[in-house]
């Protein structure tokens, strides 16, 4: 566990003695090597299920796809800064590195936290580094009120989680996961435990983010600067999930009943999100509203408790965050020509960028859970749970379904097809560093379709 | 001023502080609040300007009224119960007239109306003397004082953290922005005074310090207001991109020290049963961490020339000693890591 979290660390040290031209080679190559060595921790030996084990750290086989996923992103988020921090002075761009390389040793101390306040803490943590990329390298005037409703709406739920995690520990005495599944189930049955329940979960869905909740979302996400985006949607939105999932194992009797308004919140916000997906113009706005989406099917996945929902929830954590975080290169591949983020003002690319084209194709595939994907694999394995919960649940799913291929084609049919507009009179042709960002965004993925055990969790 | 003038001023500041830390006899612990208002009243009135000597009038009045609240309380005391130990303060009626002097003293809600006004009329240097060496003294006698009435001690903690919060909203200036500021620092630190002492003891310690540093980042840019506060980043750029957090260190997000009490408090709190009282004393922290947010992004986030707020300000040779603003800022920003050394320290 240390062996990726101090040469982590090291890398702030790293990112301000190394000389400037060699700042982005050198960190990109440092945090390739870091994520190629996390991939170790997906062969998880112990019987026990806690792997790497430490007094304050361990990972077991929930943890670990997120893990993976959150190393495996920060070389890409460093190759997707590169382009857009290029006019800044030196020592601002040794700045936003140590961002985000500060946010990465915060999400893997929080993934692999064993002891909750711990992961309270860390999961508090993410939001400063999150703040200051989204309002100070944002773009538009827009990013202060964005990083306002992040920060607040993020702490409204958090803080009443806070109290919750202390009146566990008052509870059981202990707030170590090693042990907390082995407590016997308290009686939970008065109105105050009802509360209490609601504020354990409350952080989480409103992270994630639950349909109602989730107005944060959209704003954060089409403000942050590209790699604020991507950590935003593949790693961000996954520590909402992650912790649900942590939580429940505490949360017996009572989230047989209280779980239904949440339940039906999250399959009715995968229709409305899916739906305003269909009406958006701003091309950022609809990748995030169909994060909401996805998420919307996870936090239904992992509220009613099942094991496939369970394995659902994470596969599609897994396959959305890649997916999603690739959706938002593309975009910024668009951002980065035209500086606009409004879909007909580029349109009809396929014509001028075709290698692109292969991209936003297999992306946005990957998005509508096109078979062998895991996107589709972690989609069928959470409906067909929800199927078995209540049969009516297949009328939202299945809509839902049908509505993500429908935006997920509108979204690639305005981009690419389509006449090219007569004003598109130069673009910069698509450099390699956007190439191979695609591609390792894309190549897991693809990957996954063989050995998909990797992330299924508990029940590999 | 005077260097002799001010060496016995500072010198009563300190006496007065020391005296009331070593008493045990209340009216020498009065007459070392007494020493501490009148050796500062010189300090604050030094330039003559009136809005000085108007925010030092108001400062004597309250300060005047509340030790002679507490010597009227304590020789109740002594004619109820025939002693003058501070630690033998049974009665319930000394206790609850030595509470509100001493909540008058220190600006606790709803006894703080003055705090705003008077911090606001005076210079930085002086401000940060009242926020943190004046709060020592009357807290020596809060801490040791017990406490019986829980709901008082609650009702001023809670007021104090929502008017704390409330307040501090609407300000552009930055002194108005720390009265209100130290009035939701004071409501966290009673809210736990009668079930542990020693972290109310450590919410005043890191109060001091992050407070400190604050006063000494606006000090250094010799600015007062939020406009004069967006040029900053031409003045000390290193100091402008920490100041952020030692301002949500002040608004008590982890992993900055600011957490530290209130994670304690919280859990205190909730030992004892009182989980809506936590929760509602944490949801009031947002309403000061809306205004430290917007302190942040007027000087750090946003950057000329997208804020022409404030106009091309002198930058003259600053003579501050940057040592203690260096030794605050590192405590405000990396000190949770010692959470239970430090409250270890504290507990008898």
């Amino acid at each position: 566990m240390l062996k990726i979290l101090l040469p982590t660390i090291m890398l702030v040290p790293t990112i301000w003695a190394v000389p400037a031209k060699y700042l982005w080679s050198t960190t990109l190559s440092y945090s390739l090597i870091i994520s190629l060595i996390s991939l170790t921790w997906l062969k998880s030996s112990a019987e026990s299920g806690w792997s790497f084990l430490n007094p304050y750290m361990a990972t077991d086989p929930l943890s670990t796809p997120l893990l993976a996923l959150t190393c495996w992103l920060l070389p890409l988020m460093i190759l997707a800064s590169q382009n857009h921090t290029a006019p800044e002075p030196i020592s601002r761009q040794r700045t936003y590195i140590t961002l985000l390389t500060s946010l990465q040793i915060f999400l893997i101390m929080a993934f692999s936290a064993t002891e909750v306040i711990m992961f309270y803490i860390m999961f508090e943590a993410t939001l400063i580094p999150t703040l200051v990329i989204i309002t100070r390298w944002g773009n538009q005037t827009e990013r202060l009120n964005a990083g306002t409703y992040f920060l607040f709406y993020t702490l409204a739920g958090s803080l009443p989680l806070l109290v919750a995690l202390l009146l566990l520990q008052n509870n059981t005495g202990t707030l170590s996961l090693l042990t907390l599944q082995y407590t016997p189930s308290m009686q939970l049955s008065s109105f105050a435990d009802k509360l209490w329940w609601a504020g354990c979960l409350l952080a989480f869905l409103v992270k994630m983010p639950l349909y109602g909740a989730h107005l944060w979302l959209p704003k954060a996400h089409v403000e942050a600067p590209i790699a604020g985006s991507m950590v935003l949607a593949a790693v961000l939105l996954k520590l909402g999930g992650y912790g649900m999932m942590r939580m429940m194992i505490m949360l017996e009797p009572l989230t047989k009943e209280l779980s239904y308004p949440f339940i039906i919140f999250a399959l009715w916000g995968v229709i409305m999100t899916g739906s305003i997906c269909l009406r958006q113009t701003d091309l950022k706005s609809l990748i995030a509203y169909s994060s909401v989406s996805h998420m919307g099917l996870v936090a239904a996945g992992i509220l009613i408790q099942t094991s496939w929902g369970f394995t659902g929830a994470l596969i599609l954590m897994i396959a959305h965050g890649l997916t999603s975080s690739a959706l938002f290169c593309l975009a910024n591949t668009n951002y980065e020509r035209t500086h606009s983020r409004t879909m007909i003002l580029a349109r009809g690319l396929q014509m001028v960028l075709p290698l692109m084209t292969a991209w936003w194709f297999i992306a946005s595939l990957a998005n509508l859970a096109l078979p062998p994907l895991p996107n589709l694999m972690g989609e069928l394995m959470i409906i067909t749970s929800l199927f078995h919960w209540s049969w009516w649940t297949i009328a939202l799913t299945g809509g839902g379904t049908l509505i993500t291929a429908g935006y997920s084609l509108y979204m690639f049919l305005m981009t690419q097809r389509g006449p090219l507009p007569a004003h598109i009179i130069s673009l910069d042709p698509t450099h390699s560093r956007e190439h191979l960002l695609m591609a390792l965004h894309l190549l897991p993925l693809i990957l996954l379709i063989s050995k998909p055990e990797l992330i299924w969790g508990w029940t590999a | 001023m005077n260097p002799y003038i001010l060496a016995i001023l500072l010198f009563g500041l300190g006496l007065g502080t020391t005296i009331t830390f070593a008493s045990s006899h209340w009216l020498l612990a009065w007459m070392g609040l007494e020493m501490n208002t009148l050796a500062i009243i010189p300090l604050m009135a030094q330039h003559h300007h009136p809005r000085a000597v108007e925010a030092t009038t108001k400062y004597f009045l309250t300060q005047a009224a509340a030790a002679a609240t507490l010597l009227f309380a304590s020789i109740t005391n002594a004619w109820l119960t025939g002693q003058w130990e501070i630690q033998q303060i049974t009665h319930p009626l000394p206790t609850t007239m030595i509470t509100l002097a001493l909540a008058l003293k220190i600006g606790l809600a709803p006894l703080h109306a003055w705090l705003p006004e008077v911090l606001q009329g005076l210079d930085l240097t002086t401000g940060l003397i009242l926020s943190t060496w004046q709060k020592l003294a009357p807290f020596a006698l809060i801490l040791q004082i017990q406490p019986s009435n829980s709901t008082t001690l609650i009702i001023l903690g809670l007021a104090s953290t929502l008017i704390g919060g409330w307040g501090g909203l609407n300000q552009t200036q930055l002194r108005k922005i720390l009265a209100y500021s130290s009035i939701a620092h004071l409501g966290w630190m009673i809210l736990v005074l009668q079930f542990s002492p020693s972290i109310t003891l450590l919410t005043l310690l890191t109060y001091l310090i992050m407070t400190s540093s604050t006063f000494l980042v606006f000090k250094l840019n010799k600015s007062t207001n939020i406009n004069t506060l967006a040029t900053s980043w031409a003045k000390a750029p290193a100091l402008t991109a920490l100041t952020p957090l030692i301002l949500l260190s002040l608004g008590g997000l982890p992993p900055l020290t600011g957490f530290m009490p209130k994670w304690l408090i919280l859990q205190e709190l909730t030992k004892q049963g009182l989980a809506p009282t936590a929760t509602l004393a944490a949801l009031s922290a947002l309403l000061s961490l809306y205004f430290y947010l917007r302190l942040s992004y007027a000087m750090t986030l946003t950057i000329s020339p997208n804020s022409l707020l404030g106009t091309a300000p002198w930058r003259l040779p600053s003579t501050q000693l940057t040592y203690p603003l260096a030794t605050s800022t590192a405590l405000t920003i990396c000190l949770l890591p010692l959470t239970p050394a430090i409250s270890a320290l504290l507990t008898p």
